[in-house]
Formats: C-alpha cells, structure tokens, sequence
C-alpha cells in the first residue's frame, strides 16, 4: 500500500475524541476571549458601576463621551503617542537592526541585541521603577545628573512638566525591540553576494543600505508598522506606572483612560463603552493589514 | 570601449585617509554603545543601588552593604502601614506562575495535537481568528473579564485570576505545539504500534520526548509571563495576602518614591532573579528562536 | 589593463589558512585562470584582489602600486559572480547602470554606456526586465555588462560557467574568450573545470589546499607538471599513476610495480639513479601508451579489464593489482575483455614523482612561469 501522508489519519480520529482533546482549549478561549468581546460591547450599553447591576442605558455612555472635553483631549494624546513612538519603534528599531547585523560583527550585534531585549524580559513594575530613578525630580534622577552635567540645568520634574515625552520615551525603549529583531532577521537573510556586488560596484556603506537592504525590507517595515500601531494602540501599563495619565490627563491615553474610568471609578458601563471605540479602530487597522498583505502571507509571516 | 582610452593611475590611499578609514569603522560602535547606555547605566544601578547604602553620581556605589535586603529576614516596615511579607508575596507568584504555566502546557498539548493530526472543518477559520485575537485590545478583555470572574467568584482568588491569564497565553502556545507535532512524521508513530505499542505507550515513549523542546518553551515562557505579570494581578486581586510580587512592589513604590530606592532596588532584584538566570542562560539561542532567520550568501 | 603582483599573499580566517604565501603576477592584458578543486583558496584570492576580503599578510600591487588599503570602489575592478548577484529588485538596465550612477556620471552617458556594453554581449532586448524572468545564460551576461559597463582595469570572474549547461557552457567561453581580446582587459578566471582554464587562458595558476602548485601557459602544465597533484588534476582522461620502485641491474634501470616491470631508457635510468632514492610515482598519460600484440622488450603484459569507447577513440582499462591503468586506444583497434596484449609507454612521456610529489624532470619551485 502507497503510504499516505499524515493528513489521511483523519479516520483514526472519531469526532467526539477530538472534542475531548480541544475541550480545555475551547473553554478557556470561549471563557476568556469570546465572551468577553461579546461582553464588552453589552456592556457598554449599560451603566454597570460597583453595584455590578445592569442597566440598559442605550447610547447614553457615548453621548457622555463625545461631550466630554476630556475625550477629546486623550483622543489627540493617543495619536500623537501612537505616531511618536511608533517612529521610535520602526525607525529606531531599524537602525538598532542595521547597526547590529551589518555595520559591526555578529558577536558585537549579539551583545547590543541582547542589551535591547532586556526592557521587553524586565517586568513591567521593574522598568517603570528604573524610569522613576531616571526621571527622578531631585538632582540625583539621572536625567538630571546628566542635564546638569552637560548644561548646568536644574533639575527638572519630568513626569510633570513634560509627560507625554516621558511616555514616548519610556515605550519606546521597549517597543524598538520588536522592530530590532525582525529587521535583524531579514537583513541577516540578504544574500552577503549583493553586498558584495554593490562595494565592488561603488557604493559607500549608506549607499548599500539605501540602495540594497531597504528596498529588500520593503515587507518587514511594512508589517512592524501596522503590528506596532495595534500594540501600541491598546498599550497602557507602562503609562500606567510611570505617570497614570498625569498630571491631569495628560499623558492620558484612550486605553488607559477606559481602564481608569473602569478600574480607578468603577465605572465599568462607561469603560467599556470607551474601550469599544478601540475595539473599532483595531479592527479597522486589521482590516487593513490583512488586505495589505493578505491571510497566507501573514500566516507566513508570524509562523 | 575599444583601443586607446586614458588608463587610471592607482594611487595608495592617504595616511589621512586611512585615519578617516578607521574612524568610520569605529563609528557604528560609538553609537551603539551611545544608544545603550541609558539601558546599561539602569540595570547598573539596580544592581548597585541594592547594595549600597549611598549612590555617587547616580550608581557608582559608596557603602557596600546587606541593610537593603533586610527585607528577606524581617518584616518590610515603612512609611506607615506594614507590607506583605516578601515569602508570602513570592509564595502567591509562584502559586500564580504555576497554575499559568500547567494550564498552558496541559491545553496547547491536548490542542495542539488535535490540530495538526485532525482536519475538520473550520480549521481555517480558528487560525483566522487567532489573529484577529492578537488585534484585540486587552483592556477591553480586561473589563468584561472582571465581570466574568466575579460571576463565576474567582474574583481576588490567585488561581482563579492565572487561569484568566493563562487563557491569553493559549493561542500562540498551542501555534508553537502544533508545528512541533507538525514535524513528527506519522510513520514514526506508526512504527511505534508496529514494534508492539499501544496508544498510550506510543505517546509517552515516542512522541514526547520528540516534543519535549517545544513544551520545554512554552513552560518557560508561560510561567515567566505569569511571573512578570502586574496587570491581572493588579486589577483583580484586592486583600494583601493575596499579593504577588508585582503588586508588593507597585504598593512600596507608591509609598517610598522619594526615600528608600535601596530597599526598592534590592527587591526588584530579588523579582527579576528568574528572569535574569533564564536571560543570561538562553540568550544566543532565544535568538536564533525568535528570529528564526536564514543566513543567505555563498 | 593594469599589471597585478601578488607578494606573499596570505589569507587566514582564525584557524584556517585559505590561502597560503601565494606569489603570482599577471601582465597587462594578459587573461590566466585560478584553477583547483573546491576550497583551494582560488575564490578568497579573487576576493583580495577585489578588495572585499583584507589579506591577513602580504601585499597585492597593481601597476606596481601597493593597494592594500584601497576600497573597492577604488581599484576599478569589474567582478562576476558565481551567483550573478543581480539585485533582485532592480531592472536589467538599472543593475547595468548602477555602478554608473554611484560615480554620478550624466544621465546621457550612462545610457549610451549601458547600451554599448548589452550590444557587446547581445543582450539588448533584455534591458527592461527584472533580473527573476531571466534565464541562467542571460543572468550572466547581465553580470558581465554590469562588471564591463564602468571600464574596468581588472576583470574578474568567479566560475562564471558552472552554473550554465554543457552546450551553453561551450558557447560561452568562446564568447568570453573573444570579449576579453576584443576589450584587451586583464582577467583573472577562477574555475575547478581544467578544461576551461586550459582552453581559456593563457597561463593557468594551479591552486591546491591555499598554495601555488604551478603557474604557466597551458601545454607546460600539460606536458610538464611540476608535482603530483598538478599532473593527476589536469588533463582528460587523468593521467595514469602507478606506485614503482626502481632498480639498477648492470647498469639498466627497471620500474617495478604490483603486477608489472618495465625496462627504462639510458636517460631515465640516470635521472633516477642521481635522486638516490627507490620509491616513485610513475605518471603516463593514457594517450601516450601504445598496444602492441607482439612481446616487446619495451614494454609490459597486461589484460584488458575494460572498455569504453569514447567515438574518436578506446580508452582500455587495465587492472595491476589494485591500480588502474588506462590506455587510450585508436579507434580502428578491435578490443574485447580479456584481450591481452603488450602495454608499451613512450619513455619520453614518462613522468617520475618522488616520494614527496614532486617531479623528477622538472625540478625547481612552483612559481611564475
């Protein structure tokens, strides 16, 4: 008999028994994702609060939200955040993947991946701790010792007098990681013959790049952008620890504002209600990434 | 092309070229260690701050000293209120840590095989939504999870809340499990029933130690997650027995963040041990893992 | 057309040694080949020359100009690669003109340019499509045009036939062969395909293990190969090796082998006798062998193992103890197993090899020619 490929076990495997194995995978995701989701937007049309009753208010929540002065304020706050630290994260991240895997050798790159990647291992409380000592507003906040160092400045309140800065910043460190390793990969994957071909043909080191690696890394910047923008879009709890929105809302974002509204005042009804406004952007950047780049490459991409 | 043309003169390039030469290919590594110094100069510091009583120019220690880490003999005390003990706080991480950890291995095995070995329909359409579950915001989870948890009164309960975290952790665990199942061929397991296995002993003698890797990985990285965890624990547990270790640190920096950055910086160390062993262990084959890139060229 | 000196050229990658006090120099003009098995050293030598790979010790001249440290975009040399490398993402025309660009010549120029060199190599109607829809023949001379297009003063190629099949590959060295006499451009061909570098080239460098073996016009490394490894590599069919050992009985000299004796003529005898040593390797082409049926002092017994017939000729197996021994045969000769016959070697042709590899005749170092 010809020997089938694996695919032909599909009469091994009686209908029930494969229930039996996909049973704790169903729950917890029926349990933890799909209701939820579903939850989420029932409730936004209530006024669920500590009482945890419902009540159907109808549209009520977003009438509050768009009358809200606040919204609008955080709404620009989560798209200058949004952009500004995804250019960090993109731009930064592929210079960090170009100086370690085609200026230096790769034990050197090893050494500065390794040094990047330690803000995405460190727990979250731990990093927002190692911010507060450099943003400390004494003179022995490092940013101030530096400050003072290089221009004799006094020492300032960075987390008040510049908040959503220290935000970019503080998520932007983290974040380049990802775009550092991706590039890392794909330019590590370009044949070193192009490379080769362009030195003899001329080309300075900026001229290989610009010519020969970032037409080449069309596809990954193209998936770091579009990833980070939902990252970074649902991200809070680094802002969470190191400012909470303040002072007064702003470094305040949208997805940290409906964890406050609904954590901090208990306004769960509300929160949601402000959390599916999210739901809706991300859904649409998603959209948006799967026609760009279609479901097989996608598939590809992240296999 | 042809005949005569003008022939090029070769020319030793400069001593003030050269000089030039190797300045630029010093530059890339000037500014790598320029960009890292910020990273290098805070884990610097945790390190030094914890053991030192005084800090000159920000971590270049003064007094090396053991007062910082009294915390692991005697009861944390400060500024009011007294704190968890520190056992209790890594007791309740680790109970957390745990429970996330076997729930993930147990279910992206049982699953993962299931979808490698089996085609049914709307396979498809699972891996589809895998995706658009990444896009998902997680506080929106979030809310409606404290809903979901308070119904079920799981609300405040350390392995009610891990169960909660370890569900996000499935989709991409049982991803990783399924390519390992992916790769064992049938014929191996088939060999096994013929050599006189039955299912179960096929399983265990054959198949798992070909998976071992894999579930190996997702252990790892399942329980660090639920290690590292601040969120979930943050937002649904409330008495302070219940702390874990990412709370007890938040509490204490709430209150000491102009004071005791020695007792801060000790604890945190003694937070990210786990983190840092594994880190230091696996650092050059986490890359290749993660990057799982291809070397071109001749 | 620039003159190139290679001066104790060595090349090490931690513990290897690629390339190993490699001496050359290659005239102005002059077209010779870097020949060897793979991992010679014969590709990391193109590289030096190139620029891409710094020599560990030694010193490359060019025009009798020490270039050691200059870039490679100084040193106007045109390479070809074993892959092509054509940039994937760039159109025929573009990757011809990149080098153009990158020296910022006028746009006009670079047309006309670039156009000039496809007619050379007839790829014309190729300029607008991308390096993927080509073929492999194509490919290449794309990475000819691009190497040519910037007039260079060294042209450089790397196997640039292996990758092609075999009726293309003949086509090709023609076509190169009388590009390069057109162009008048010194080449240096790297290639493991001893046809190639013999019917190419007009001195062949043999390389093996990092080292020069022998450097000279194709017939010398031919009829006199220096050593052992230059004689069993070059020639097709290779040539025939038999371990021997020479004996002196009044005054005649004789080869002794497993399986066979044969008588020496007065000049080898004294040859072998002044080395003062017994054991050698006995070199013979199969093409200077000839069959006798008749017993003849001259030569040896042998029974035929084997035959191939090759069209313009036999070529006859032999078997002495565990070494074979082939013999070219004309083709009007007819040979069936188990034939026997007289084996009889032209004494002038034999080529003796010490205990060490290195050849008897022609003593001396493995250097210019």
């Amino acid at each position: 008999m010809k020997p089938r490929p694996w695919r032909g076990r599909r009469r091994v495997f009686r209908f029930p028994t494969v229930i039996l194995f996909l049973a704790p995978f169903l729950i917890l995701v029926i349990a933890f994702f799909f209701v939820p989701a579903l939850l989420n937007i029932v409730l936004a049309f209530t006024n669920m609060d500590s009482s945890l009753e419902w009540n159907f208010v109808g549209l009520q929540n977003y009438r509050l939200l768009f009358s809200d002065p606040q919204a609008r304020q955080i709404a620009i706050n989560t798209l200058v955040y949004v952009l500004c630290t995804l250019a960090i994260n993109v731009g930064f991240g592929l210079i960090l993947g170009l100086l370690t895997t085609y200026f230096v050798p790769e034990n050197a790159g090893l050494l500065f991946r390794a040094i990047w990647m330690l803000p995405r291992m460190t727990p979250s409380v731990v990093y927002a701790l190692l911010w507060l000592w450099v943003l400390d507003p004494t003179e022995y906040g490092l940013l101030n010792m530096v400050a003072k160092a290089l221009t004799g400045a006094k020492p300032t309140f960075w987390t008040m007098q510049h908040p959503m800065g220290v935000v970019i910043l503080v998520n932007g460190m983290v974040g380049a990681s990802f775009g550092m390793i991706i590039f890392s990969a794909a330019i590590k994957s370009i044949s070193k013959d192009y490379i080769m071909a362009a030195q003899v043909d001329g080309a300075s080191h900026l001229g290989i790049v610009r010519s020969i690696i970032l037409p080449l890394l069309r596809w990954p910047l193209m998936f770091v952008t579009i990833w980070q923008t939902l990252s970074l879009l649902a991200s809070y709890e680094y802002i969470l620890l190191v400012t909470n929105g303040g002072p007064f809302f702003k470094s305040e974002v949208w997805s940290l504002y409906a964890y406050h509204e609904a954590f901090a005042h208990r306004f769960y009804g509300y929160g949601a209600a402000i959390a599916m406004i999210l739901v809706i952007v991300a859904l649409i950047v998603t959209m948006i990434m799967l026609r760009v780049f279609g479901f097989k490459r996608l598939m590809e991409l992240m296999g | 092309m042809k005949g005569e043309r003008k022939r090029r003169v070769y020319r030793a390039p400069s001593s003030r070229q050269r000089l030039l030469g190797m300045l630029g290919r010093a530059l890339p590594y000037v500014f790598l260690t320029l960009f890292s110094l910020p990273i290098i100069s805070m884990y610097l510091w945790l390190f030094f701050s914890s053991f030192s009583r005084k800090v000159m120019f920000g971590f270049i220690p003064q007094e090396w000293t053991l007062h910082n880490w009294r915390f692991l003999w005697s009861p944390i005390q400060m500024g009011g209120a007294a704190h968890l003990s520190i056992w209790k706080a890594t007791g309740n991480t680790l109970l957390f840590a745990g429970v996330v950890m076997l729930i993930v291995v147990f279910t992206a095995t049982l699953s993962g095989f299931a979808l490698s070995r089996f085609r049914f329909r709307g396979r498809e359409e699972l891996m589809r939504l895998s995706i658009l579950l990444h896009a998902f915001p997680g506080v929106t989870l979030l809310i409606a999870t404290f809903y979901v948890l308070y119904y079920l009164k799981l609300l405040n309960s350390i392995w009610g809340v891990a169960i909660a975290r370890a569900a996000l952790e499935i989709p991409w665990s049982t991803w990783i499990i399924k390519g390992f199942f992916d790769n064992i061929p049938w014929d191996i397991e088939w060999s096994a029933y013929v050599d006189g296995c039955n299912r179960f002993q096929a399983w265990y003698k054959v198949i798992l130690p070909l998976l071992r890797p894999g579930i190996a990985a997702i252990a790892i990285f399942s329980f660090l997650a639920g290690w590292n965890d601040f969120i979930y624990p943050y937002t649904f547990i409330f008495t302070k027995e219940n702390q874990t270790l990412s709370m007890l640190i938040k509490a204490l920096i709430g209150e000491f963040r102009f004071t005791d950055y020695g007792l801060l910086a000790s604890v945190s160390l003694f937070y990210i041990l786990p983190v840092l062993v594994f880190f230091f262990f696996t650092q050059k084959g986490l890359m290749r893992v993660t990057v799982g890139g291809m070397k071109g060229g001749r | 057309m620039a003159s190139i000196k290679l001066e104790h050229l060595t090349k090490r990658f931690g513990k290897v040694v690629a390339v190993n006090d490699l001496n050359l120099e290659v005239r102005d003009g002059e077209f010779i080949a870097l020949l060897g098995p793979s991992g010679c050293g014969k590709t990391t030598t193109l590289l030096m020359i190139s620029g891409i790979y710094k020599p560990t010790e030694g010193n490359i001249y060019f025009d009798d100009v020490l270039v050691n440290e200059v870039a490679p975009k100084d040193r106007y040399v045109g390479l070809v690669f074993q892959s092509y490398a054509l940039y994937p993402h760039m159109s025929v025309y573009n990757n011809i003109a990149f080098p153009l660009r990158l020296a910022k010549v006028p746009k006009k120029e670079i047309d006309r340019r670039v156009r000039e060199v496809a007619k050379l190599t007839k790829i014309e109607d190729l300029l607008d499509r991308m390096p993927g829809q080509l073929s492999g023949g194509q490919q290449q001379r794309v990475a000819l045009c691009r190497a040519l297009v910037k007039e260079p003063e060294i042209l450089l190629l790397d196997e640039p036939l292996s990758n092609l099949d075999a009726r293309l590959r003949i086509e090709t060295r023609a076509e190169i062969k009388r590009l390069q006499r057109e162009v008048g451009i010194t080449t240096i061909l790297v290639t493991h395909d001893q046809v190639e570098a013999m019917t190419m080239a007009e001195r062949v460098a043999v390389m093996h293990a990092g080292v020069l073996q022998q450097y000279g016009p194709p017939d010398e490394l031919y009829d006199r190969p220096r050593n052992l490894f230059v004689a069993s590599f070059i020639g097709d069919p290779p040539m025939n090796l038999v371990p021997v050992k020479f004996e002196k009985t009044d005054g005649t000299g004789r080869l002794v082998a497993q399986g066979f004796s044969l008588r020496l003529s007065e000049e080898l005898t004294r040859l072998l006798s002044e080395t003062g040593e017994e054991e050698f390797t006995l070199g013979i082409r199969p093409e200077d062998v000839a069959l006798s049926q008749e017993e003849t002092a001259e030569g040896f017994p042998g029974e035929v193992f084997l035959t191939e017939p090759l069209g313009g000729g036999t070529l006859v197996h032999f078997k002495f103890g565990e070494t074979p021994f082939r013999v070219l045969a004309p083709k009007d000769l007819k040979i069936e197993i188990g034939d026997r016959f007289w084996i009889v070697p032209k004494q002038e042709k034999l080529h003796l090899f010490t205990a060490d590899g290195l050849s008897v005749r022609e003593k001396g170092h493995a250097e210019q020619g």
